[in-house]
């Protein structure tokens, strides 16, 4: 017994070592790849490119992307303006409740706006406005003598209070 | 005299459609008169020409139709050439038939492409890589040349003596060598190489539908299929055993890596709840930019928002990506990622 253990144990190794060369065939897999579509992404400015995608949707209007989006227009004077009132909620309240904390810059909307409905949609005229008042009453203030354009320029006061701090 | 000939040709021709016979008595004639000189040619020489005999016959003009044969032969002929064609398997670098390198397109593992020029390359190449040449570029003006740069490795103090003969110190903080950035010059202005986009899976050891669900959704939003990486180590922590799948990743390049990095900075980031932009801390020091996405983010990509319903909520990973530039640092890369529309936020850290 004590002489066929060590002999056993010396075997188990060489066995399990193989005898022959070997070099097992490999299988060479064609690359999976997904199908993929030509999407339209339609940004919210209205700008169009095309991109390839798994999506099948042909067309992908995006509601919000970098072109509506604070922090890349970080100038953008419309954006930095926008209540966060995506849903309605916040006027809803106001119409039911009454108008407490905000009730002097609703009178003046109301005034400007004439009970107008959208306030973003309404406002950009009259910003747009603003801004060219402010051109020619300045166009004014260089070019002609300064007696005239002490009218012009209680208006532009006018128009800065109204919109409470444009700048 | 030119103008004059060239008419004559094209009667001669028009006359040979005409009237074949009366062109060959033509012919045959005139080749009688030039050959009647050599009497010792004419032994060796074929007396029979392809001219003299006479055209297919009237029944043989009928049956002729290759374009009817073709049509009822059932079977492509076989083709003219040898056609190498790749082995399926890979028997050794010994074996006779040896496949093709990926790149031959008559390799099993041959991807074609690219089929698009992608919205955000045609940006880089025509608006971004001039503007960053523009930032980086430190003109010396000629016949200058740029000072001595600083040397990368430390002297000693010799406040020992031991310090004698030493080999210099390393550089501080660690013992790796930071990369050099050489003079941005038109030809290696940064751009991008490639983007990693990898999600380490925690439950992916308990339940495996948990990868399932990761790669089906990586392959949506990248184009490419996911690959599954197994841990390296046993971990206790992490309950990771050696050998278990453990996250899903994909690298992107060329033309899907465009797509997704525009993917991801036009309509992903700005679709995030009170999005600050990218830790200006990220990076690597080596030019490579990485942040990460939680799973509600994963979940506005286009594709997956499409057909939410096909994912598992609670499956939805989370994925980090990293965006590797040719840049040797962190600054550049940045500067180049930020022309692409990436924010970054906080302190930037180079």
């Amino acid at each position: 017994m004590s002489l066929s253990t060590p002999l056993r144990r010396a075997c188990l190794p060489s066995s399990s070592i193989p005898q022959t060369q070997c070099r097992h065939a490999t299988l060479i897999r064609r690359p999976k790849r997904p199908y993929t579509f030509t999407q339209l992404v339609t940004l919210s400015d209205g700008s169009t490119y095309t991109h390839r995608t798994t999506s099948p949707a042909p067309v992908y209007v995006s509601t919000k992307d970098t072109r509506n989006t604070l922090l890349w227009n970080p100038s953008s004077q419309k954006m930095l303006n926008i209540e966060a009132d995506e849903a309605g909620k916040l006027r809803a309240f106001r119409e039911k409740f009454g108008r407490g904390w905000d009730a002097a810059r609703m009178e003046e909307k109301d005034e400007e706006d004439g009970m107008e409905g959208g306030a973003e949609g309404g406002r950009e005229p009259e910003e747009k406005e603003d801004n060219l008042m402010d051109l020619i009453s300045g166009y004014g203030l260089e070019a002609e003598a300064k007696g005239e354009a002490k009218g012009v320029r209680q208006e532009k006061e006018k128009s800065g209070k109204r919109k409470g701090g444009q700048r | 005299m030119a103008s004059r000939r060239v008419p004559y040709v094209l009667q001669s021709l028009s006359l040979r459609k005409r009237s074949f016979r009366n062109f060959q008595c033509l012919y045959s004639s005139r080749k009688a008169s030039t050959f009647n000189g050599m009497t010792e040619l004419s032994e060796d020489v074929d007396p029979l020409s392809s001219m003299q005999t006479p055209g297919p016959s009237e029944e043989h003009r009928a049956s002729f139709d290759p374009i009817a044969r073709s049509r009822r032969r059932k079977t492509p002929l076989p083709s003219s050439r040898y056609k190498f064609r790749s082995p399926k398997y890979y028997r050794g670098p010994l074996h006779p038939h040896q496949p093709p390198p990926a790149t031959d397109p008559d390799s099993r593992e041959f991807i074609p492409g690219p089929f698009s020029l992608p919205r955000l390359q045609q940006t880089y190449h025509s608006t971004v890589a001039p503007d960053l040449l523009t930032l980086m570029y430190k003109h010396h003006p000629p016949g200058t040349l740029p000072g001595p740069s600083e040397p990368r490795l430390r002297s000693w103090d010799g406040s020992s003596p031991y310090h004698k003969n030493r080999p210099l110190r390393g550089p501080r903080g660690g013992p790796t060598l930071l990369l050099l950035r050489r003079p941005i010059t038109f030809r290696n202005i940064p751009r991008l190489e490639k983007i990693h986009v990898h999600s380490f899976l925690k439950e992916a050891g308990s339940e495996a539908a948990h990868l399932q669900v990761a790669g089906m959704i990586m392959q949506a939003i990248t184009n490419v299929r996911a690959t599954v990486f197994r841990a390296k180590h046993t971990i206790a922590n992490f309950n990771l055993r050696k050998g278990s799948p453990c996250s899903v990743g994909v690298e992107l390049r060329g033309e899907d890596m465009y797509n997704f990095l525009a993917k991801v900075t036009e309509v992903v980031m700005p679709r995030i709840k009170e999005y600050k932009g990218v830790r200006g801390k990220s990076g690597d020091s080596s030019g490579d930019i990485a942040w990460r996405f939680g799973s509600e983010t994963v979940g506005t990509f286009p594709e997956i928002e499409i057909n939410y319903d096909a994912y598992p909520p609670k499956m939805i990973p989370e994925i980090h990506i990293i965006v590797c530039t040719t840049a040797t640092n962190d600054k550049d890369a940045r500067l180049l990622l930020s022309s692409m529309g990436v924010p970054f936020h906080g302190k930037h850290v180079n």
